[in-house]
């Protein structure tokens, strides 16, 4: 991925190069206003960018050939649908047989632990799950890349913390590729494989480290906090 | 959840107990009224239940059944507010998604808005006659209410739920189909009670105008002719009471379509 992006003068992303393996974990941490939710616009082809480009194996992104799942910061269950459906619409959308359908559907929801729930309507059940259930929709696609825009933030810090194991757990269980972004150093740390780190406007790659800590990792314990200490230094020079 | 809905069935009861009791006092209070006004303009219970009887089992003064004005009535209200639906959803979500098209006819389409239906008798009786004149001012009535809150509705659709299933790379049609149209819905609806409200607005005046032997704005004027009051308040009860009707049934619909919502607003 190579990108270069601009609106009129403002430019946003000054050549952000980098590559994300299969199956890898990549978070993206920025401060506030570097850009990162217009970056994975541009990743998930929702946006094109004023130069550059975001390949998928050597292809150009488009939403209708790749299978892209975004799991947004705010809440975007959509609230005329029930739990189930709303997991189950980007299948609909790729227009999968209805019996595949049901059979993703009600793993996913068993691995993220919404059964019983499957025909609450989002107004019946806590922001928490809420992003459970987007979490669970991005799963269910067989998505070549699941982008996540710092999806926890909005949710107090124990619900984060388990949200935090739980999407590792998935992944764990699931194998995908996921590039999370974050201002959160902390929560980069302690679930990427790699992390990468972004400056202010016009935004550069800072950083691009190596995380070989063994899950599950203590956030307190000295290795932890080194690597950490390290983003944090890249991040503020 | 079953005791959710014990509870639930049981504050319907009581909302239809309160409703019928509250119906009983209003009818204790006007027989009371009459009795002291004593007045042949101000009829008693009894009077308007004859008349309603009498109307009902002998017709009115040409022989036609109070069930044949009501009908009457009704199938111009239906005909007008049928086409007023089946026309200003579609507009309305055109106008609503394309801003171009909107801002280029706006002023020729709002000061239409303004003008009220009963303002367009005089042309209708020119061009049109039968259940068609009926039929086209009540469409006028209806349209503008459904148009309106539709247009209005589509401003209400999240980006966020549109780029929900854009990164799935879902069509325009889908989009419309599974996020516009369900956002506007309960917007449509709305519309469509105000619709059906303006709707029997206009046919009773339209009626009155004449042109026509059956309808309840007939039937009522020719009682007015007569002065004979408890048929006058006939036609305005059976008026009452199929539009409460209708809003009912429109309610229903909206509980049923949107359980997703908090609540159903009156």
């Amino acid at each position: 991925m190579d990108i270069y992006h601009a609106y009129g003068d403002l430019v946003v992303h000054d050549g952000i190069q980098f590559v994300v393996k299969e199956n890898e974990f990549l978070c993206i941490c920025g401060p506030s206003g570097c850009g990162k939710t217009t970056l994975l616009d541009i990743l998930s082809g929702l946006l094109k960018s004023t130069g550059g480009s975001v390949l998928l194996d050597g292809e150009s992104v488009d939403p209708k050939k790749n299978s892209i799942s975004f799991v947004f910061q705010e809440p975007s269950t959509l609230p005329w649908l029930t739990v189930w459906e709303n997991i189950a619409t980007g299948l609909k959308i790729k227009k999968l047989p209805r019996n595949e359908i049901k059979e993703k559907v009600d793993e996913v929801i068993r691995i993220v632990g919404l059964g019983g729930f499957e025909n609450f309507y989002p107004h019946q059940i806590s922001g928490g799950m809420k992003q459970r259930v987007s979490i669970a929709r991005a799963f269910a696609t067989d998505a070549d890349l699941i982008l996540m825009d710092e999806p926890f933030v909005s949710l107090d810090q124990p619900t984060r913390e388990r949200m935090q194991q739980e999407v590792l757990d998935i992944w764990k269980n699931l194998r995908r590729t996921i590039i999370f972004v974050t201002h959160n150093l902390e929560e980069a740390v302690f679930l990427g494989d790699r992390v990468i780190t972004l400056s202010q406007k016009p935004t550069k790659i800072k950083a691009d480290l190596k995380i070989d800590l063994p899950r599950p990792r203590d956030p307190l314990s000295p290795d932890f906090t080194e690597i950490r200490a390290q983003c944090f230094s890249f991040l503020h020079q | 959840m079953k005791s959710i809905n014990r509870e639930k069935f049981n504050t319907d009861i009581k909302a239809v107990v309160l409703s019928v009791m509250s119906l009983i006092g209003f009818l204790v209070f006007w027989q009371i009224a009459a009795h002291y006004v004593a007045s042949p303009f101000f009829p008693s219970v009894g009077a308007v239940f004859k008349a309603f009887k009498n109307l009902i089992l002998n017709g009115d003064t040409q022989g036609i059944s109070l069930a044949t004005h009501s009908w009457a009535s009704l199938y111009r209200v239906l005909l007008g507010f049928n086409l007023g639906v089946l026309l200003g959803v579609p507009i309305g979500l055109l106008m609503g998604l394309n801003k171009q098209i909107y801002n280029s006819t706006r002023s020729v389409v709002e000061p239409f808005r303004f003008i009220p239906p009963i303002a367009w008798i005089p042309l209708a009786i020119i061009f049109f006659a039968g259940d068609t004149r009926f039929a086209f001012l009540i469409f006028l009535g209806a349209f503008f209410p459904v148009y309106t809150s539709t247009l209005v509705g589509v401003q209400r659709v999240e980006p966020l739920h549109k780029k929900v299933v854009a990164v799935y790379g879902a069509s325009k049609f889908y989009t419309l189909m599974h996020v516009v149209i369900p956002t506007v819905l309960p917007d449509i609806l709305g519309g469509m009670r105000v619709a059906m409200g303006a709707a029997w607005l206009t046919i009773v005046a339209a009626e009155l105008a004449g042109g026509t032997n059956e309808g309840l704005g007939r039937m009522m004027l020719n009682y007015a002719e007569l002065l004979k009051i408890p048929e006058i308040i006939v036609g305005m009860i059976v008026i009452g009471a199929i539009g409460f009707v209708i809003n009912e049934l429109l309610l229903m619909a909206e509980r049923y379509l949107f359980k997703w919502r908090w609540q159903v607003t009156l």
